[in-house]
């Protein structure tokens, strides 16, 4: 008897797989819309400060948090941050649950398959997070199998590593806690992530000496992820992001969060 | 609807995924293979040990079955460097899934024990059998057979456990999974495929057990 019942079971789950894809992907709002609704909904991942953290009343604050709250300003609309996490946050944009997402979205050709871009927010500048007991000196020193980095599962600098520097070991782990705590307990040599975020990572495990070393790598530009497709709403984000960094806005939020410049700054243009 | 499945886009990531789905099976194997040696010695010592070997098999029992699985494995990769002893990836993911299967084996292995009647341990006993050899040729056989479905049952769980190794570095199918996630966004696409690929391991699983059992102890069984 058991085996037809399985059957029957299969069924209706597969079709409730199909019915719940179908429904979920709803019409991504326009402009308009929002403007109608008059909430506009922003993904931020709490996971990743100063861009996204939790404070002691468990909100979400943060860079993500405050540029947000400029752009629902700009739009004359509330703003309602949903929490989002690395593999999640493209079904909530896809699904219509957030109208754009941040969280460090870095833009490449491949991910710009699934969602649109806005003009870069922000730049992050990759480079080389090592303790001082290391001998490198260049980045590129660092390609031979016996360096190991340790790396964020899911960052921009994984597949960089693996094109640039194919030699050596990498160990991924979940979040940056658990990287830096690696890193200061000897598990691996080095790490390649965004220079910006060390320092605070840095003073976590004041008892260890780093070293970051002084080449930068490459910079990558953080943009805002829409829906596919979805052109009103992404062709008025540009003209808000373009007056937020021409008036000084998005660098006065930075220099609050990361206790200095944005150490690559984007240079806006008259074409923005 | 503005986003559109394109499962083209992830093919060529199959491959890969599938190379993870191989160290998912080896974990989950090798974790149950050492958690059902130390539930049978667990079992036994909780059955017929004394006082303080009992006392101690119990705390092991119930430390790992009250605290999560996570945090046990937390515990050996990070904890364990403090006191100077660095357990890779790998091994701490591996020890700390034995360690938990051993409680939980422990205790469904313990239940097949009780479930042996008295007559058969009073005639191995008449026989001049010593305790380690009742064990090993009367109760053993004895609970394999019925305990065969419970067993199969937490072997499955296993299986779908080890996608916690993702969190420690270790690169099995979840975790392969995150990192074609994260370079292509292709998020439903990557998820459904990873989803197949584990009904795909844990039926071929089943299927193994049922042969295994149909030809070790004549358990009759079905994959579906």
């Amino acid at each position: 008897m058991k085996h037809w019942l399985g059957k029957i079971l299969v069924l209706p789950l597969a079709l409730s797989l199909v019915l719940v894809l179908g429904m979920g992907l709803g019409q991504a709002r326009s402009l308009d819309q929002i403007i109608s609704a008059g909430v506009l909904r922003v993904g931020v991942n709490p996971t990743l400060p100063p861009l996204g953290l939790f404070n002691e009343k468990n909100e979400i604050v943060g860079f993500d948090t405050e540029f947000a709250a400029e752009i629902a300003k700009k739009l004359g609309v509330k703003l309602e941050i949903v929490k989002v996490g690395s593999p999640d946050r493209i079904p909530f944009v896809a699904t219509d649950k957030i109208d754009f997402v941040m969280g460090a979205m870095t833009r490449t050709s491949e991910r710009a398959k699934t969602i649109d871009f806005t003009a870069p927010v922000h730049t992050e500048i990759m480079g080389v997070l090592t303790t001082q007991a290391k001998p490198y000196k260049n980045w590129k020193d660092l390609n031979t199998s016996e360096v190991s980095f340790v790396q964020v599962r899911g960052t921009t600098a994984v597949p960089f590593l693996e094109k640039n520097l194919p030699k050596a070991k990498v160990m991924l782990l979940d979040n940056y806690p658990d990287v830096i705590r690696a890193l200061a307990q000897g598990r691996a040599d080095a790490m390649i992530d965004v220079l910006d975020f060390m320092k605070i990572h840095m003073d976590t495990h004041k008892q260890t000496k780093w070293k970051i070393l002084d080449t930068p790598i490459t910079v990558y530009y953080c943009c805002l992820g829409v829906s596919k497709g979805n052109q009103s709403l992404k062709d008025w984000l540009n003209v808000a992001i373009f007056e937020l960094h021409r008036d000084g806005v998005i660098d006065g939020i930075w220099e609050k969060w990361f206790y200095g410049p944005m150490l690559h700054k984007i240079k806006w243009s008259d074409w923005f | 609807m503005n986003y559109t499945i394109h499962f083209n886009l992830i093919w060529k990531y199959v491959p890969d995924l599938l190379q993870g789905a191989v160290l998912s099976f080896q974990i989950a194997i090798l974790a149950f293979l050492g958690g059902m040696i130390i539930g049978l010695v667990g079992a036994s010592i909780k059955i017929f040990g004394g006082g303080v070997l009992r006392g101690a098999v119990h705390a092991y029992v119930s430390f790992f079955m009250n605290t999560p699985q996570l945090v046990q494995i937390y515990f050996f990769f990070f904890a364990l460097p403090q006191a100077g002893i660095l357990l890779s990836p790998y091994q701490a993911v591996l020890v700390g899934m034995t360690l938990n299967a051993g409680a939980y084996l422990t205790e469904i292995q313990r239940a097949g024990f009780l479930s042996v009647h008295k007559a058969e341990l009073e005639a191995a006993e008449t026989l001049g059998m010593s305790l380690p050899q009742t064990i090993w040729y009367v109760i053993f056989p004895h609970i394999c057979k019925v305990l065969f479905p419970p067993l199969s049952n937490h072997y499955i769980i296993m299986t779908l456990g080890t996608s916690m190794a993702a969190i420690f570095g270790v690169e099995e199918l979840t975790g392969r999974a995150f990192n074609v996630n994260a370079i292509t966004f292709r998020s439903i696409e990557v998820f459904i495929v990873t989803a197949g690929i584990y009904v795909g391991i844990t039926i071929l699983a089943s299927a193994i057990l049922v042969f295994a059992g149909r030809w070790l102890f004549r358990v009759k069984g079905k994959v579906f």
